[in-house]
């Protein structure tokens, strides 16, 4: 069963499944967003509401009043995104040598708005694992090589990135069909020097594949493997580098400190731990079962695994700070000592967040699906707000 | 890169000549550009149409007319204005021109 909601496209009345409507909506704000500065916008896209209508009343019949989202994405597809004749890079061959005169307004408007329309998608060309660094490298325009060590950077600081990732990989639409690419890139051609690198680079390592010369081929091919050779051991001898550092640092430290006061502490913050991570598995069990965490009735509007998100993301903020702490405690010796430690997880975490913050922030801005979850997670949080208001009021 | 991938620019370049040969035939609307192209390598969909048809017309190169369809509601009609049918000669010429030159050159 499914909420239906009723809408008018170009005068008639259709009733269509919530996501169908959703899906619809994206659509046409898509094609609105697509055609900012067209003289003929108005029009445009009346006439592509009427070829919507037109495909939705052939699905419809006597017993079949509901447009599904199925059938919606199928519409869709087959109307294909909008594209503005008047933009883009054949302008000049196409249009500007007919009508000068027509051409002004519309262009020097588009001049107006800066760059194309550049959107974050996902791209599956030459992706690693879902195409999410792939396609923030094309909407940053940096080396995708920097962001995937970025990303595994993350992973293994504060298991950020993976959170991060997945978010990305769930929340970012794929980039489909060759407008959807071409908006993932930001139009058609290379407009900065780092794109340009990148572009330049893909077809260098294409043309190396069909090398025609024997000769060259191989002498490039031992010029790559004593490079990545060279790196290697560079790395090898980084990490031994950093072995001894630490095994120096452990063995020269003072032996940590004991008795019964320290022994208490270090209980005490393992069982802390141990609650926390108790207390977090309960509320992602309870929010299976009940739909509730701990007699709070979550709002609607958001997804379950959002709330399994934001329960994990809660339990580690708690439980980080002192598993630093034990740590420091049992290894650190005096030198840092227990208030130390605590100061750098505190550190970690708050830039962990401040990192985490940023990233929302630029996906909010620039990527219109999360925009609508945040939107829809503002009204959410004031719900929620209310019922534990409510709750409390009860009592 | 694949041949069609190469041609998309022209595709599209030529998407305008191709319809101002369909309007020239006869009267027809949106549906009926799509199913003659349909079959070609310059099949394409609304989202392209209607915006290149907008401009066509603001360009003076095509008109529209509502008429009244059996099924449905009224349904636009597009035909070539005066200086539709000037540009369709000059762009079929200069087409010519090329394709001569394709033919020519290099044998």
């Amino acid at each position: 069963m499914n909420k239906v909601t009723t809408i008018h496209l170009n005068g008639n009345a259709f009733q269509l499944e919530e996501s169908a409507y959703e899906a619809l909506r994206n659509y046409l704000d898509n094609a609105a967003r697509q055609l900012e500065g067209n003289p003929d916008r108005q029009e445009i896209l009346a006439d592509i509401e009427r070829a919507i209508a037109d495909k939705c009343r052939a699905v419809l019949g006597p017993h079949k009043t509901v447009v599904v989202s199925g059938e919606v994405e199928t519409i869709l597809a087959e109307v294909g995104p909008v594209q503005d004749p008047t933009e883009g890079p054949n302008e000049t061959a196409g249009a500007g040598a007919t009508s000068p005169g027509g051409q002004g307004g519309a262009s020097s408007q588009s001049q107006g708005t800066g760059s194309p329309a550049r959107r974050l998608y996902k791209i599956k060309e030459g992706a690693k694992i879902g195409g999410v660094c792939n396609g923030l490298a094309a909407y940053l325009n940096i080396d995708v090589s920097i962001l995937r060590v970025f990303f595994a950077f993350l992973v293994f600081c504060w298991g950020f990135g993976l959170l991060l990732y997945i978010l990305m990989l769930i929340l970012i639409p794929v980039a489909v069909t060759p407008a959807e690419k071409a908006a993932a890139f930001g139009g058609g051609s290379p407009s900065t020097a780092g794109e340009f690198v990148r572009r330049a680079k893909q077809g260098y390592y294409e043309g190396m594949k069909t090398f025609k010369d024997k000769q060259a081929h191989r002498e490039w091919k031992r010029r790559f493997r004593s490079e990545m050779r060279g790196w290697r051991s560079n790395f090898h001898r980084e990490m031994r580098a950093t072995t001894a550092e630490w095994s120096n640092c452990r063995t020269g430290a003072e032996p940590p400190p004991s008795g019964v006061g320290f022994g208490l502490t270090l209980t005490f913050l393992e069982v802390l731990g141990v609650a926390a991570t108790l207390l977090c598995v309960y509320a992602v069990w309870s929010l299976f079962v009940h739909g509730s965490v701990f007699g709070v009735q979550l709002p609607a509007g958001v997804p379950t695994w959002m709330w399994i998100i934001i329960l994990i993301f809660v339990c580690k903020m708690v439980t980080t700070p002192a598993k630093v702490m034990r740590w420091t405690a049992r290894h650190g010796g005096s030198a840092c000592g227990v208030t130390g430690g605590l100061c750098i997880a505190l550190a970690n975490t708050c830039i962990g967040v401040a990192l985490m913050i940023l990233f929302l922030w630029v996906l909010a801005h620039h990527g219109p699906e999360v925009h609508r979850v945040l939107h829809e997670a503002a009204t959410s949080a004031h719900q929620a707000i209310d019922s534990i208001r409510d709750g409390w009021n009860k009592k | 890169m694949s041949i069609n991938e190469k041609f998309t620019a022209i595709r599209k370049g030529l998407l305008e000549f191709l319809v101002l040969k369909i309007v020239s035939a006869d009267k027809v609307y949106v549906a009926d550009i799509l199913k003659a192209l349909s079959e070609t390598e310059f099949s394409t969909q609304e989202g392209t149409l209607y915006p290149l048809l907008s401009k066509m017309r603001r360009e003076e190169l095509v008109d529209y007319e509502w008429k009244e369809s059996e099924a449905g509601p009224p349904r636009k009609y597009y035909e070539l204005t005066a200086k539709g049918r000037e540009q369709l000669r000059e762009t079929s010429e200069y087409w010519q021109k090329i394709v001569g030159t394709v033919k020519n050159l290099g044998d």
